[in-house]
C-alpha cells in the first residue's frame, strides 16, 4: 500500500502527452545520446567484448533521455538507473496499480474481460504502464510507438553505416 | 478569451437555425472549425491534447491562481469524480468546439455554459456529470432527438440563470446541476462516469489506429488492442535485435559514427571541451551522470578535426558519406 502511495507521489504526468515528437528532434538527440554511450562502453573494456546487455541498457537509457516529456521515458529512466545497482530489485512491475476488476458487472460479457486482459497486456509492455491507469496508459503508448519506431530507424542507420 | 467568446457567438448566430438536423450543424461547426483553424484535428471523439490528467491535490493547489489562463496542460476532465475540471477547457479552441456542439442552441447557453465551468472548478462531483454529460452527447453524435437537447439545454439555462449569480459569491457553495439522462440510458452517477471513461477510452483507441499501420480495417477494441499489442511488441523486439547486432559491430564504430552526429567537433587543441560538442541544454536536461558523458566526448576530442554538419539527419540519406569517414579515419589513426 504505501509503495502505492509513494509510486503515486512519484507519477509524473507528461506535460504535452500526445504531442508526437518531431522526428528529427528525437532522432537528434537519441543519437547524441547513445553514441557516446557506446564509445565510453568500447572505451573501458578496450578490446573485449561488449556485453549485449550492457549496450541494450545503453539503447534504452538513449531512448529514454530523447523522450524526457512523456511519462514513460521517467519510468524507463527509473528502472534503468535502480538496474544499475545490481542489490535493489526491480519490482516496480509487480507492485503498480492494476486495472480496476470489473468482472463484478460483467457476468457474462465475457468480451469485457477480453478486452481488459489485452489492456492488462499492452499494460505490462509500457514502461510503468501498471502504474498508470488506462486513458493514461493508451495516450502514452502513442507516443512510446512514434518514439520505438524513430528508435529502430536510428539503430538501423547506426549498424547499416558501421557494415 | 475573448476571441474565443467571439467567435462562439458568430458559430452560434450562424448555426442558430432550428431546421437544421443535428448531424447538418454539426457538420457546418466542423467545416466552420478547418476554416477558422487550418491545423485542427476535427475529430469529435478525440480528447487527446488536453488529456493530461492531475491529482486531486495538485489540482487544489493550482486552482486559486489559475484564473482561466491556464494553458492546455491542464486540460480534460477525468473520468474519476475526484477531479475537477479545468479552465483549460475553456480557453482551446477544441475544448470551445465541444460545448458548442453540445450547447448548439444559444450564446446564452454557451455563456451558461462556460459560467458553468467556472463553478465546476469548485464544484467537482456534480461538475463531473455534467460535463461528462456533455461530452457523452457530443461523441455518440447527438444520436438522440433535437427536442430531448432543446429540453436539456433549457433546464441547463434556467439553472445555470438560477446559479450564475451564485458563481461570483461564495465559491466554495456546491450548486447541484440537474441532470437529463438520454434515452434509453441509466442516470446513475456512476454509469454516466463510465460511460464518459468508455467513450475516452474509444477516443484512444481511434487514435491509436491512426498510429499503427494496417489498422483501418479493425473494428472493436478487441481486435485493435491485439493489433496495438502486437506491434509493440514487434517495435521492441525490432530493437532490441538491432542492438544486438549494434553490440556486434559496435568495436567498429569507434570514431565514424561520432563524426556524423556530431554536430561540431573541437579541433586538435587537447584541452577538455566537452561542453561545446553537446548542446549545453541536452545535457542539463539528462539525468545521465554528466562525468559519464563528458568523459566519452573527452577522449574523442583532441583527436577529431573541425567538423560541422548542419544536420547529422542527413547523413542517413548522404551516399558520400562513406568516402567522408575512410579520410577521416585515415586523419585520426595518423594523429
Amino acid at each position: 500500500m504505501e509503495r502505492q502511495i509513494i509510486n503515486k507521489k512519484k507519477r509524473v504526468f507528461s506535460v504535452e502527452p500526445n504531442k508526437i515528437p518531431p522526428s528529427e528532434v528525437f532522432t537528434r538527440k537519441y543519437t547524441s545520446h547513445l553514441v557516446p554511450a557506446l564509445k565510453k562502453l568500447n572505451m573501458n573494456k578496450n578490446s573485449s567484448q561488449v556485453n549485449q546487455l550492457t549496450v541494450k541498457h545503453e539503447v534504452d537509457m538513449a531512448l529514454a533521455l530523447s523522450a524526457q516529456e512523456f511519462a514513460w521515458s521517467r519510468f524507463l529512466l527509473q528502472k534503468l538507473s535502480s538496474s544499475n545497482n545490481p542489490t535493489t530489485a526491480t519490482s516496480s512491475s509487480s507492485n503498480g496499480i492494476r486495472i480496476q476488476e470489473r468482472s463484478g458487472k460483467e457476468g457474462g460479457g465475457d468480451e469485457d474481460g477480453e478486452i481488459e486482459e489485452k489492456l492488462r497486456e499492452l499494460q505490462k509492455l509500457l514502461p510503468g504502464g501498471e502504474e498508470m491507469n488506462v486513458e493514461e496508459m493508451l495516450s502514452e503508448i502513442g507516443t512510446y510507438i512514434k518514439c520505438l519506431e524513430l528508435q529502430t530507424i536510428a539503430l538501423k542507420s547506426m549498424v547499416q553505416d558501421t557494415t | 478569451m475573448m476571441m474565443n467568446g467571439g467567435e462562439a457567438t458568430e458559430a452560434e448566430l450562424f448555426l442558430n437555425c432550428d431546421d437544421m438536423s443535428v448531424l447538418e450543424r454539426q457538420r457546418v461547426q466542423l467545416n466552420y472549425h478547418q476554416y477558422h483553424h487550418p491545423g485542427f484535428e476535427p475529430t469529435l471523439p478525440c480528447f487527446f491534447p488536453n488529456s493530461s490528467k492531475m491529482n486531486v491535490g495538485e489540482v487544489d493547489s493550482f486552482l486559486p491562481s489559475a484564473g482561466l489562463d491556464l494553458p492546455e496542460i491542464y486540460g480534460e476532465l477525468h473520468g474519476d469524480a475526484r477531479i475537477s475540471v479545468s479552465p483549460g477547457n475553456i480557453t482551446t479552441e477544441f475544448g470551445n468546439s465541444k460545448k458548442r456542439k453540445f450547447g448548439c442552441v444559444d450564446t446564452e447557453t454557451k455563456v451558461c455554459n462556460e459560467k458553468k465551468k467556472m463553478m465546476m472548478m469548485m464544484d467537482r462531483e456534480v461538475a463531473v456529470e455534467e460535463e461528462e454529460e456533455e461530452k457523452s452527447k457530443v461523441t455518440e453524435q447527438c444520436t438522440r432527438s433535437i427536442m430531448k437537447m432543446k429540453n436539456k439545454a433549457k433546464k441547463e439555462q434556467n439553472s445555470c440563470s438560477n446559479d450564475s449569480s451564485k458563481v461570483t459569491k461564495d465559491s466554495q457553495r456546491t450548486d447541484y446541476i440537474h441532470v437529463r439522462a438520454r434515452r434509453g440510458q441509466a442516470t446513475d452517477s456512476h454509469s454516466i462516469a463510465e460511460r464518459a471513461r468508455r467513450e475516452k477510452i474509444s477516443g484512444r483507441m481511434k487514435f491509436l489506429q491512426d498510429l499503427v499501420p494496417g489498422c483501418e480495417k479493425i473494428t472493436g477494441k478487441a481486435g485493435m488492442l491485439d493489433e496495438i499489442i502486437n506491434y509493440v511488441q514487434s517495435l521492441q523486439r525490432q530493437v532490441e535485435f538491432l542492438s544486438m547486432k549494434l553490440a556486434t559491430v559496435s568495436p567498429r564504430l569507434d570514431f565514424n559514427i561520432d563524426d556524423i552526429f556530431s554536430k561540431e567537433v573541437v579541433s586538435a587543441p587537447m584541452m577538455n571541451l566537452p561542453n561545446t560538442v553537446m548542446p549545453p541544454h541536452m545535457m542539463v536536461n539528462s539525468g545521465y551522470p554528466h562525468d559519464m558523458v563528458n568523459s566519452g566526448y573527452v577522449h574523442f576530442n583532441p583527436m577529431q578535426q573541425v567538423v560541422t554538419s548542419s544536420d547529422p539527419l542527413s547523413c542517413f540519406n548522404n551516399g558520400q558519406s562513406a568516402t567522408m569517414w575512410d579520410s577521416e579515419v585515415q586523419n585520426l589513426y595518423t594523429v
